[in-house]
């Protein structure tokens, strides 16, 4: 089995630059801690080069550099730059494992393992592979340095030496290819730092003077394990490259999300937007990677005094167009804001596939799967939720009722299409089409002057004057069981004299006339 | 030195090399291309429309309420929508009714129904449909006052509908090579308007014991149009109740 890892040493630092890119350059701290009491955790190039270095007070780091920016270190945005280096994984390999948190000097690394069994065949070499891996990385902003070995561990040994460098200056090569059988040479001059040994083991090691892997590997089992106890086998087997035979978990369905804290609350729905911008965009790249849409997107802010505001906003169709959906998301907020200012946002969805659709040859062409999506996105986003999609006629007694669903057009021509057409029985009449009914939401009020039950006159905003003709009543009630539902309506067909054809209704629950639509 | 004017009695030296070339040599123009169109289904209709409303355009079918010109627009849906092709309802009044479209013969599965919140929006709808290219028919349902309600601003000195408006919707039209059919109670398109019905209502019909309405008489005009259609032209029609038609 070959086993490629895929790790970013310095997370911290490469999370906040994924979020803040006109940060890059700047000698930069990511601090821990707040006042006094802060603590840089990780540096930036320009600010080791001013002396600046991991674990030093911020006010010290300052006193060094003048110039330091120092950015608060960011739990979600490390967490989703954890996430997104798994997705890049997932979108080259399908057995992905993340790898457990190192302590010591490699607290601060993010690494994944994943299967890289005959990718020769695609990419073709390993190296080809690794060089797609570190593209992709860099693509969505993460600095990654992969390699490619026989086993989980000693691919991370790898690619935690080519992270290192030589006397501390970075490498150029992002790539290391170890071929089955050399690993256990290449290991034996390195460090036995490496091994990230508990501290306990690490003194035990230092004090029997093993400096290298490869000291290490020459020592026998059982007298290492009498000496330093039974944790020292694991890094023996380590060091000797024998092979860790845990398989790689299969795929699994996931969940993609983006997260920031921020460094001020946000009350203006302006500033807001301009933050779901970026991480819609950074959601957008990610699910790109893994060839997915944006479906239904989560929408957690963190408010000040600890208040959580949850939300759901619907997306019409899978859509990659993050202006479609920061659209969207804009639009959620203006309708219900947030009750108090944001201090952290979480956006998350679940990838959903975007629409394909096999176009028929003998009907006409409608606008392409991708094209469709995006525009009922961004029509969703001008109109609102729920107001965009295809009408449909409702199983509900209510005169006014309607459905409006999801607007996904069937292939071939309707069977109803026919048969249910009353313009089939017109067709001896060439000069006829069908009353069709102008619906008024909601129904305008009317004051009517009715003589035993029926209306002879009527004053309303749409129709006024005597009624000429009248056609009715036909009743129609239901919901009788509940107070808060329930309806009686008498339908009138009425035509006045300044010329309006009407339907005029009476509702018998509020006692009132309204108009519900017109004739036209 | 400027050159001297040639007199306006003298002929120009293009006019003698045309008089010496002789029959060789003709006055160039382009072919007039039929405009396809897009019919209704109802055979009056097509008849005073030349064929049907014309793709690629902007056509209006304008007239005050109770008119009919909600019953000629889902005649248009219905014939396009069974022939298999997309259309658009762009409704900034919500005031499409799904149970008159499928009596109508509609094909609902087939209409992108958009209920826009407001005119500027709607024909922001429009535009992007149009872009969208697939949807051969686009239906703009505009309000009752268009020019009042619906966009205070603008509106109040007339200008709802900005001078922007119909040369971007008619390029998005020809590019799309849609036809945008606009129903309103007024003409708005102008010179951008390619065909224009002005209907105008009969009188209804009420039958039988008790009575039912059976059916309405419409009076269409051709106030605009082109290649076909024939400006002055009219034609009488008639809004059959489903049920009666049934």
């Amino acid at each position: 089995m070959r086993v490629a890892c895929l790790l970013v040493p310095d997370l911290p630092l490469a999370a906040a630059l994924r979020a803040h890119p006109e940060l890059a350059g700047r000698p930069l701290a990511i601090t821990s801690g707040a006042g006094p009491r802060a603590q840089v955790v990780a540096v930036s190039a320009g600010a080791a080069r001013c002396g600046v270095h991991a674990f030093a007070p911020l006010l010290h780091a300052r006193a060094l550099c003048p110039s330091l920016v120092a950015r608060p270190s960011s739990p979600a945005l490390e967490r989703t730059a954890r996430e997104a280096l798994l997705d890049v994984a997932r979108s080259l390999s399908p057995r992905v494992a993340p790898v457990a948190p190192a302590s010591g000097a490699f607290v601060a690394e993010a690494a994944v393992h994943l299967d890289a069994s005959g990718v020769s065949a695609l990419f073709r070499s390993e190296a080809g592979f690794a060089n797609a891996l570190t593209t992709r990385t860099r693509a969505l902003g993460l600095p990654a340095v992969v390699a490619v070995a026989s086993s989980r561990g000693v691919s991370l040994l790898a690619a935690r030496e080519l992270a290192r460098g030589e006397g501390g200056v970075p490498r150029t090569d992002l790539v290391r290819v170890l071929e089955p059988g050399s690993e256990a040479a290449w290991l034996a001059p390195l460090p036995i730092d490496l091994l990230d040994a508990d501290d306990a083991l690490a003194e035990g090691l230092g004090r029997f003077g093993i400096r290298r892997i490869g000291e290490l590997a020459a020592l026998s089992p059982r007298a290492l394990a009498t000496r330093l106890g039974p944790d020292v086998l694991r890094l023996l087997a380590l060091a000797r490259a024998e092979s860790d035979a845990l398989p790689l978990p299969p795929p699994t369905e996931s969940c993609f999300e983006e997260a920031i804290d921020l460094e001020y609350a946000v009350d203006r729905l302006e500033a807001l937007g301009f933050v779901l911008r970026g991480l819609l965009a950074r959601l957008a790249e990610r699910l790109a990677l893994r060839g997915l849409a944006c479906g239904d997107l989560d929408l957690v802010l963190g408010l000040a005094g600890g208040a959580r505001d949850v939300r759901r906003v619907g997306v019409a169709a899978p859509t990659q167009d993050a202006r479609a959906l920061t659209g969207l998301l804009r639009l959620a907020l203006e309708t219900r804001p947030p009750t108090a200012p944001v201090e952290q946002i979480s956006l998350a969805t679940r990838g959903a596939d975007a629409r394909r659709d096999q176009l028929d040859f003998f009907q006409p062409a409608g606008p392409a799967p991708a094209t469709l999506a995006r525009l009922l996105a961004e029509l969703e986003a001008l109109c609102g939720t729920g107001r965009v999609g295809a009408p449909g006629l409702a199983d509900d007694p209510r005169p006014d009722a309607f459905t409006i669903s999801a607007f996904a057009p069937p292939h071939a021509p309707g069977a109803q299409k026919a048969a249910a057409s009353p313009h089939a029985s017109l067709e001896t009449a060439p000069d006829v089409a069908i009353l069709s009914l102008r619906a008024l939401r909601p129904a305008v009020a009317a004051s009517v002057r009715a003589v035993e039950g029926r209306p002879c006159w009527l004053h309303s905003p749409v129709a006024k004057g005597h009624v000429l003709e009248v056609a009715g009543p036909w009743r129609t009630t239901g919901r009788w069981w509940s107070r808060a539902e329930r309806f009686a309506f008498d339908h009138f067909d009425v035509f006045t004299d300044d010329g309006t054809l009407s339907r005029l209704r009476l509702d018998r629950v509020r006692r009132r006339w309204e108009i519900d639509g017109i004739y036209d | 030195m400027a050159s001297p004017l040639p007199s306006p009695s003298a002929p120009s030296a293009l006019e003698r090399a045309l008089t010496d070339l002789g029959p060789q040599v003709r006055r160039g123009a382009l072919p007039s291309l039929p405009v396809p169109r897009l019919a209704s289904g109802v055979p009056a209709l097509d008849a005073l429309t030349g064929g049907g409303l014309p793709r690629g355009r902007v056509s209006e079918i304008a007239g005050p309420d109770s008119a009919g010109r909600t019953a000629l627009g889902l005649a248009l849906l219905a014939a396009t929508t069974r022939s298999g092709a997309l259309a658009a309802w762009i409704d900034p009044d919500d005031a499409f009714d799904p149970a008159s479209a499928a009596a109508a013969g509609v094909e609902l599965a087939r209409v992108l129904w958009v209920r826009a919140p407001g005119l500027r929006a709607a024909l922001r709808a429009a535009e992007r449909v149009l872009e969208a290219q697939g949807f051969p028919l686009v239906l703009l349902d505009l309000p009752p006052r268009a020019g009042e309600a619906c966009e205070p601003a603008r509106a109040r000195r007339g200008r709802a509908l900005d001078g922007a408006t119909w040369p971007r919707l008619a390029r998005a039209a020809a590019a799309a090579d849609a036809a945008l059919v606009v129903l309103a109670p007024a003409r708005h398109g102008g010179v951008w308007t390619e065909l224009a019905l002005e209907l105008a209502p009969g009188a209804p019909r009420f039958t039988g014991t008790p009575a039912l309405l059976e059916e309405r008489a419409l009076y269409a005009a051709l106030a605009r149009g082109r290649a076909g259609a024939v400006p002055g032209r009219s034609a009488t029609l008639r809004l059959r109740a489903a049920d009666a038609a049934a």
